[in-house]
């Protein structure tokens, strides 16, 4: 029964026919890919219009006649995604100024939209609470903040457009209070909401679309916000002092002649670098720094101020350990003569 | 002058259309509907058609197109065609007896037939959303008097 509406071959379609449409279609299918991009769909104030032909014999030969034609007009969609661009937790330190967090806004509407953004810093769940300094435009669209070239945010005098399918970064600047330690965390949130309208999807705003249609809220409600998180790395240094005692009897009594070897170690907790590591002890009274007696890490040092770590000037010794990552020690020692 | 020029050519397009339509021996005509939910008070949702000006992209179309032979002879090779409108994807027939075109109407042909081209060369099959050009054939005469209709969906891209 079906085959009666096969096409027929009114035409008498012949083989070398049939490769040629074959190869027509494969033309115009890779021509006509590039519209399909538009995952945002048709832009608004696109006419859609219909009509149909039909063709037929009468006894007069055939006729050819056309529908009346239907329009109907492409109303602007309101939608709007935006999501975290940092590939993870973005470091601070306390105290830090300028934390940058990167979001991505995107204009999933199909007409050119403006949107309003609004930073969060107080958001529940997190550690702490950071400062809002400022919400930053990537003007000149390279995916990194450029101070003094991307644009300060400010809102109702230059909420970004973006134009349907397209996206902009946004930075997110914060300050992290001196309080915090390591491992607090804080989640910063920015919104973005289109500035012709939001509400439940299917609210309409008469007219208001670009285009002259309707401006319609879609799926995402016109609105959307996203969270990033800023993570504390934070190292703490904690000093602990021994004493040996060699008397001259080989005992261990703190009498004349005997020789005291102090023993210095910093163990540095917490997570990351510790900069710039100093252990100075000044030689305690009545005692005599024994020269060139000092060691770090059981290297001995030399005493004047040279290329290496130790230094004495007579009255105290003075290390310069360097950078110490979380988790490890640094060990002086030096010894002093009890007259 | 221009103007008059313009409004003598509406008044032809006119005269032609009337003329046209008094001349057919079969009506054809296009409407569009739109499918809405909508909420009853109840929480139950119910499907409706409207006759839209205005539609978002995602909205499923329906179209209707209405034919009757209005004359008082048979119209024989009775064929319909449609172009689809660009910002609209190809959902199917209601009676899917249609054949389609995926190249702007070249070529014609059962959708599961069809393939297209690959970038890397290679063809793959056609999806509705490759369609163009959607054609009826129907192969009966249409009697006079005979009146019939064809109902296709689409989604606003």
């Amino acid at each position: 029964m079906k085959t009666r509406y096969h096409i027929r071959s009114r035409h008498s379609l012949r083989r070398q026919s049939c490769i040629y449409a074959l190869l027509t279609s494969i033309s115009v299918g890779v021509i006509s890919m590039p519209n399909a991009a538009y995952a945002a769909g048709t832009l608004a104030g696109t006419d859609i219009q219909n009509v149909a032909s039909a063709t037929f014999d009468t006894a007069g030969g055939p006729v050819t006649i056309q529908s009346n034609t239907v329009t109907i007009k492409v109303d602007e969609l309101l939608d709007v995604t935006v999501s975290s661009s940092d590939p993870g937790d973005v470091i601070t330190s306390p105290g830090q100024t300028s934390n940058v967090q990167s979001f991505r806004v995107s204009n999933t509407g199909n007409g050119d939209e403006a949107f309003a953004l609004t930073a969060t810093v107080a958001n529940g769940g997190d550690d702490f609470d950071p400062s809002l300094q400022q919400i930053v435009i990537d003007t000149n669209g390279n995916g990194v903040f450029d101070a003094g070239v991307d644009v300060v945010y400010t809102a109702g005098i230059n909420d970004p457009v973006i134009a349907p399918d397209q996206n902009i970064t946004v930075f997110v600047i914060t300050s992290t209070p001196a309080g915090v330690v390591d491992t607090n965390r804080a989640n910063v949130s920015i919104a973005a909401a289109a500035v012709t309208g939001t509400g439940a999807p299917g609210t309409s705003f008469a007219n208001a679309g670009q285009g002259g249609g309707n401006a319609v809220v879609g799926t995402t409600g016109a609105q959307s916000l996203a969270s990033g998180f800023l993570a504390v790395q934070a190292t703490s240094v904690t000093l602990n002092k021994t004493a040996t005692i060699l008397d001259p009897f080989g005992g261990n009594r703190p009498v004349p002649g005997a020789i005291v070897t102090y023993s210095l170690v910093a163990t540095v907790a917490g997570t990351g670098l510790l900069n710039n590591l100093v252990i100075t002890d000044p030689i305690p009274v009545g005692s005599q720094y024994q020269t060139a007696s000092m060691t770090l890490e059981a290297i001995a040092l030399t005493d004047a101020a040279d290329a290496d770590a130790g230094t004495f000037n007579g009255t105290l010794i003075r290390i310069t350990a360097g950078n110490v990552p979380a988790g490890q020690t640094r060990t002086v020692t030096f010894k002093v003569l009890i007259p | 002058m221009k103007m008059i020029v313009q409004i003598m050519a509406a008044l032809a397009a006119l005269a032609g259309a009337s003329i046209a339509a008094a001349a057919t021996p079969l009506q054809l005509s296009s409407d569009v509907f739109v499918e809405r939910t909508i909420s009853r008070n109840d929480g139950t949702k119910t499907v409706v058609l409207e006759k839209p000006k205005m539609v978002t992209p995602g909205d499923n179309l329906v179209f209707v197109v209405r034919y009757k032979n209005v004359s008082t002879a048979t119209a024989n090779n009775f064929v319909v065609t449609n172009p689809l409108p660009a910002a609209v994807t190809f959902d199917g027939t209601s009676d899917g007896l249609e054949v389609v075109s995926i190249d702007g109407g070249k070529s014609w042909g059962l959708l599961g037939n069809l393939r297209i081209a690959k970038e890397n060369g290679a063809t793959r099959a056609a999806q509705r959303s490759d369609v163009t050009h959607i054609k009826w054939n129907l192969n009966q005469p249409l009697t006079a008097g005979a009146e019939g209709k064809l109902i296709f969906r689409g989604v606003v891209k």
